[in-house]
């Protein structure tokens, strides 16, 4: 692949995971956010099937593929089975702080990513190693999310996108990751993502509702 | 060059004051079809201006100038605007750089003499109508700016004629990250400055949900004429920059007879586009609550906020 | 004897003078004899600091002035602009004030502070050492504070007001001096010259620093110090308020600028950010406080705290891009601050007198209670709609060529190697575009509602014109946004002198020196924009001459009949979606009563509406200070019971403690 073709797609690429990754905090309607979870994995997938066909790396591909089974089929779907169980137009109410103020947070916070990623840019001057912000802002609109929304189903999102964060950077950095290593936090975010939907379900039969501010009824 | 300059600052001026009415036809006419309506027709418009100027003004009692100056000087500043908007040719004249921020002034005085024609009357609808149009053109400023700091960021001047003409001459810029994400911004901030949905219904009736409409009600014959033909123009020359910033082709770097001519050409054609699909997706809208509009506008500043990050990112 | 000499002896005789005619002449002639005078101190700082500006020699010493050492003036081209500056301002304020004062404004007492205030504060620029200019600095702000008390018989909250400037202005004081014993300590003498060798990296250099902008901070209004300024501006009589927001806390700006480039120059990069930061915060929360009240003269004390906020942006970012070697923005930003304090002081100037005629006319300072003064005061509403258009930095005035300027450095200095202050130029793009659509909001509203529509009160109904004498210092002052702001050429070349940049202005226009397309020529931009609209004006004019204009009495009320005053937009209303959108940094306390008719629970009899708009920085900051204060004070108050055996217990007590250290 060419160099220019591939410092084009990469920056095609991670400039959807970005954009995904700020629509998901502007948009309320849970259905919506999945559907840009989806987006997200496929951008993932295609960054890494990008980055296997540029190093000819067959193990990458491979992994690429099970990025886009797993991120952007499996756990859409599951997370569009448990909105779906939810009703219709499920949206996140009341999150702790307004969309506004989650807006210029992001704004913030990307460029807080831009700035901390400087040491790390000094590694390298390809393509890949300037894309590595956005990973890092991913990460922070994941914690972004978990830290600032009530539904559980929302704080399931933030950690995908929290893990779709670190596995961007990862794969900028390392130029890859082994097979059985992808194979195994897949399998470890599979699980977490099973075992949150069967809680998920579990509080709303016994709350209602899916807020989780419910919970902090439950000390003492 | 100076010569030349003058003709495109003025073809600009002039070209737009004939497009814009009929851009707003244009609009009108694709919302109407879609809707299931027949529609006035694109020239409407251009109609409504004639029948407007020819009638009596009539104002209230206790008015101030303004009521009579405000209109001619949103007419006045629309049409700088429109002279300095990069629609037709690059060329500027030497004194008077197309400089992003003397754009911006210009638009902003129109503004604001929208905002005191409202006061004026001393009704309570002109109030409303200015107070909602001051605090969105408050919120919008930043992501006006920081969308077009966005896009000088690659040529290093804040010259729009310079983004233009480097975006022509590397045609692959206009697809970059940095570039869309600008543009959405921009275009967010546009529709919310020129008042249409979602953050302003331009063909409602009902006072309590008006905010431009609100305050021009108490304008009537060729005050009321200057006011619309200004807020079109307005629309036309952002729109314009719009679709020349996305679509760079066709507008002239050299003055010559053809290629103006292809410019006038190119520019009615982009106009049409953009405004059928304006008006398409605001079929598919519904008016915000005001008070979820600072979201929207949040939201775009966030856009032009990444795109300058990441010419950043592209740069180093 | 130099025109440098020469001047700054004139101002200390006119101030002479002018104290000596507020003492002498009676109180029939005591406004124009000492108006008069405290004009000429004015108008010859005028003259000294441009004297200081194009040939800068001549320094003066009064040696027996101070026992320890003489007071040195020995003003630059940067203190000669300042002092040309804040002498216009005085100059103007004291005409308007022939007109303007009366009742306890027109005492002795007041009229000998004035003059004492100009000529300090226009010496406060001139001096050449710590000490003169602490010295200065102190009359200053002592004459002022008078000048603050000057109502507070009739008014109760006069009296608060000056406790807290009093107390605010001997905090900056006591920083100032602090902060000049380090350096001087540092530097091993009192003169500027001496403290200038001190190494800027060194520890005692950063922590001088500190103090002195801090203590400058305070005097310039900067947020968190802002407290005062909302206070002492509504309590002071109108022309004093002036000459304090247009002229005073410019000092505070010298003082920024005497540090950052004389004393301390090439400092550490953070310096820069604190200043860009302390800039950046004031302007964002002094325009958001003055878009929300409807308080005239606290509205535009807080246009001076986000003003001041520009300035310290543009100085800020001037060092950043210093210290990173980004020449031709880090002159435009440092041209721009002298632009911005010009412009201020022209337009603040303007704001501030028109604001007194509307009181002096109306009795009001709520703009909740104005409206339809565009018809009753022609000249007042002209100034102050130019003052306001300068405030709202739009085109042909000054306030846009100095914001322009600022622009074009932030957008310039974008590309720095250092990452840091690449994030801060958006960053402060982002603040200068918000702050710059704020005020436009603002003084919409302010200008819009005072002066246009119906009289919301009997007060605004009948209003007068002011005297010919004011209405010839706001227009004075209102030329100066207008002219400058279409010819700013000469204006940018001498801030460009001052702050010692190669010249910024080519002929009327401003041109940036090494920066590309930063040209602006606002004649030209209106001479194009004349052209183009020339036909509109045909247009109209034979439209017009086939169809008059009708007046009708019926504006549109939903078909209902002529509609009340009291159903226009206020002020409160003006700013109330605002206020909803910056709810969490305004924090206003609604509170709204409905009554019903005993009858029937839908019938309304009337609504009640009430909303107080708390300052955050001030509940969550210095009331908490002040309680923690007020207790220790309350606890010493137990050592004191009156008994006098408990008092010479206490000197017997202490006596003993001495001599048992004495003896350890």
């Amino acid at each position: 692949m060419a160099s220019e073709t591939f410092a084009q797609l990469v920056g095609l690429s991670t400039g959807v995971l970005l954009l995904s990754g700020v629509l998901l905090v502007w948009r309320r309607s849970l259905h919506a956010q999945v559907a840009l979870l989806a987006t997200q994995g496929v951008a993932l997938a295609v960054l890494v099937l990008v980055l296997g066909l540029h190093e000819s790396d067959a193990e990458l591909l491979a992994v690429a593929a099970l990025v886009l089974v797993l991120k952007a089929v499996v756990l859409p779907l599951i997370l569009v089975r448990t909105v779906a169980r939810l009703g219709v137009g499920v949206r996140e109410e009341t999150p702790v702080i307004n969309t506004t103020a989650s807006l210029i947070a992001l704004s913030m916070l990307t460029m807080l990513a831009y700035l901390v990623s400087r040491p790390l840019l000094t590694l390298g001057d390809g393509p890949t190693t300037t894309a590595v912000p956005v990973g890092i802002a991913l990460v922070l609109y994941g914690m972004l999310l978990l830290a600032t929304r009530r539904h559980a189903v929302s704080q399931l999102l933030g950690f995908l996108v929290l893990d779709n964060g670190i596995a961007t950077v990862a794969f900028l950095i390392a130029g890859g990751v082994p097979l059985v290593v992808e194979l195994g936090v897949s399998l470890d975010v599979l699980l977490v993502v099973l075992i949150l939907q069967v809680l998920t379900s579990r509080i709303r039969t016994e709350f209602g509702e899916a807020d989780l501010d419910d919970l902090s009824e439950l000390r003492d | 060059m100076s010569a030349g300059a003058a003709v495109v600052t003025v073809g600009q001026a002039a070209v737009l004051v004939a497009l814009s009415p009929l851009l707003v036809g244009v609009m009108r006419q694709v919302r109407a079809r879609l809707e299931g309506r027949a529609g006035a027709g694109v020239l409407q418009p251009w109609r409504d201006l004639r029948k407007l100027l020819g009638k009596e003004p009539l104002t209230a009692d206790g008015v101030s100038w303004i009521s009579v100056a405000g209109p001619l000087v949103l007419v006045a500043s629309s049409l700088l605007l429109c002279a300095l908007t990069p629609v037709l040719g690059t060329a500027t004249l030497d004194r008077v750089p197309n400089d992003l921020f003397v754009v911006v002034a210009a638009l902003l005085i129109g503004t604001v003499a929208l905002a005191l024609v409202g006061l004026d009357a001393g009704t309570a609808f002109g109030g409303m109508g200015s107070s909602r149009h001051m605090t969105i053109a408050a919120l919008v400023e930043p992501t006006v700016l920081v969308s077009v700091y966005a896009l000088s960021i690659p040529v290093g001047s804040s010259v729009l004629s310079q983004i233009v003409e480097a975006r022509l001459d590397h045609p692959a810029t206009i697809w970059s990250p940095v570039s869309l994400l600008a543009l959405l911004g921009l275009a967010i901030a546009i529709v919310a400055e020129t008042a249409r949905l979602p953050i302003d219904n331009p063909s409602t009736h009902l006072e309590v949900t008006m905010v431009h409409e609100a305050m021009v009600l108490e304008s009537s014959g060729r005050d009321l004429a200057w006011l619309e033909l200004g807020s079109w123009l307005r629309l036309g020359a952002l729109l314009g920059l719009l679709a020349t910033l996305l679509a760079p082709w066709g507008v002239a770097t050299e003055v010559t007879a053809l290629g103006l001519a292809v410019a006038v050409g190119a520019l009615a054609l982009k106009l049409a586009l953009i405004g059928s699909l304006l008006a398409t997706v605001e079929v598919f809208l519904a008016k915000v609550r005001l008070f979820r509009v600072p979201e929207l506008l949040a939201g775009s500043f966030v856009l032009a906020f990444l795109a300058v990050t990441a010419s950043y990112l592209v740069a180093s | 004897m130099t025109g440098v000499e020469l001047g700054m002896t004139a101002q200390v005789v006119l101030a002479a003078a002018a104290v000596a005619a507020a003492v002498l002449v009676p109180p029939r002639l005591r406004n124009v004899v000492a108006g008069t005078f405290a004009a000429a101190v004015g108008a010859s700082g005028v003259v000294t600091g441009a004297a200081a500006l194009t040939d800068h020699s001549g320094s003066l010493e009064l040696s027996t002035a101070l026992p320890l050492t003489g007071v040195a003036l020995d003003p630059t081209p940067l203190g000669g602009f300042v002092m040309l500056v804040a002498g216009a301002v005085g100059a103007v304020a004291a005409v308007f004030a022939i007109g303007y004062a009366h009742g306890p404004a027109a005492s002795r007492t007041s009229w000998v502070a004035l003059p004492a205030f100009l000529v300090s504060m226009q010496l406060v620029p001139a001096a050449a050492d710590a000490v003169s200019f602490l010295l200065m600095w102190e009359l200053m702000a002592l004459a002022s504070t008078v000048l603050v008390l000057t109502e507070h018989r009739d008014r109760e909250e006069v009296r608060s007001a000056a406790l807290w400037y009093a107390a605010m202005t001997h905090l900056s004081f006591g920083l100032l001096l602090l902060g000049f014993t380090v350096l001087a300590a540092e530097g091993g003498g009192t003169g500027f010259d001496a403290m200038s060798a001190v190494d800027p990296k060194s520890l005692q250099a950063s922590i001088a620093f500190v103090l002195l902008i801090a203590g400058f901070a305070t005097k310039a209004g900067a947020v968190p110090f802002h407290v005062w300024l909302p206070r002492a501006h509504p309590a002071a009589p109108s022309h004093v308020s002036a000459v304090m927001s247009a002229a005073m806390v410019k000092m505070g700006v010298y003082g920024a600028l005497l540090v950052a480039f004389r004393l301390l120059p090439d400092g550490p990069a953070w310096w820069g950010f604190v200043v860009v930061a302390l800039g950046a915060v004031s302007a964002t929360y002094g325009i958001l406080q003055a878009s929300v009240t409807s308080d005239l003269k606290r509205l535009l004390a807080y246009s001076t705290t986000e003003n001041i906020g520009l300035m310290f942006l543009a100085l800020g970012t001037a060092m950043l891009l210093r210290s990173h070697d980004v020449s031709a923005p880090a002159d435009a930003a440092l041209v721009a601050c002298l632009l911005l304090l010009t412009s201020h002081a022209a337009f603040k100037t303007a704001l501030f007198l028109g604001a007194g005629a509307v009181l002096h006319a109306t009795g009001e300072r709520d703009l909740d209670r104005m409206g339809g003064l565009a018809a009753r005061m022609p000249v007042t509403h002209v100034a102050f709609a130019l003052g306001a258009l300068g405030a709202a930095a739009l085109p042909l005035s000054v306030g846009f060529v100095a914001e322009w300027t600022l622009l074009q450095s932030l957008i310039h200095g974008a590309r720095p190697d250092d990452r840091l202050v690449a994030a801060m130029m958006p960053i402060s793009v982002a603040v200068v575009a918000l702050t710059a659509g704020l005020a436009l909001l603002t003084f919409v509203k302010a200008y819009g509602i005072a002066f246009l529509a119906r009289p919301r009160s009997s007060g605004a109904a009948g209003a007068r014109e002011a005297t010919p004498g004011m209405r010839a210092a706001m227009l004075v002052a209102a030329v100066a946004v207008i002219g400058l702001g279409l010819v700013p050429g000469p204006l940018a070349d001498l801030a460009g002198r001052a702050a010692g940049v190669a010249d910024p202005g080519s002929g009327a226009a401003v041109d940036l020196p090494g920066i590309a397309g930063g040209v602006l020529d606002p004649v030209a931009v209106t001479v194009v924009a004349a052209l183009l609209a020339a036909p509109v004006g045909v247009v109209t004019l034979a439209a017009a001459r086939r169809r008059r204009r009708r007046r009708v009495d019926l504006a549109w009320g939903c078909g209902g009949a002529r509609i009340s005053p009291r159903m226009q937009y206020t002020a409160t209303s003006y700013a109330e979606p605002l206020a909803r959108v910056f709810d969490d940094a305004v924090r206003p306390e609604r509170d709204v009563v409905v009554t019903h008719y005993s009858e029937s629970r839908y019938l309304v009899e009337r609504v009640q509406f009430r909303q107080r708009l708390d300052e955050v920085v001030e509940t969550r900051l210095y009331q908490p200070v002040l309680r923690a204060g007020d207790r220790v004070g309350a606890a010493a108050r137990r050592l004191q019971n009156g008994s006098i055996h408990r008092y010479l217990g206490y000197s017997f007590v202490a006596l003993v403690a001495v001599l048992v250290v004495v003896a350890l």
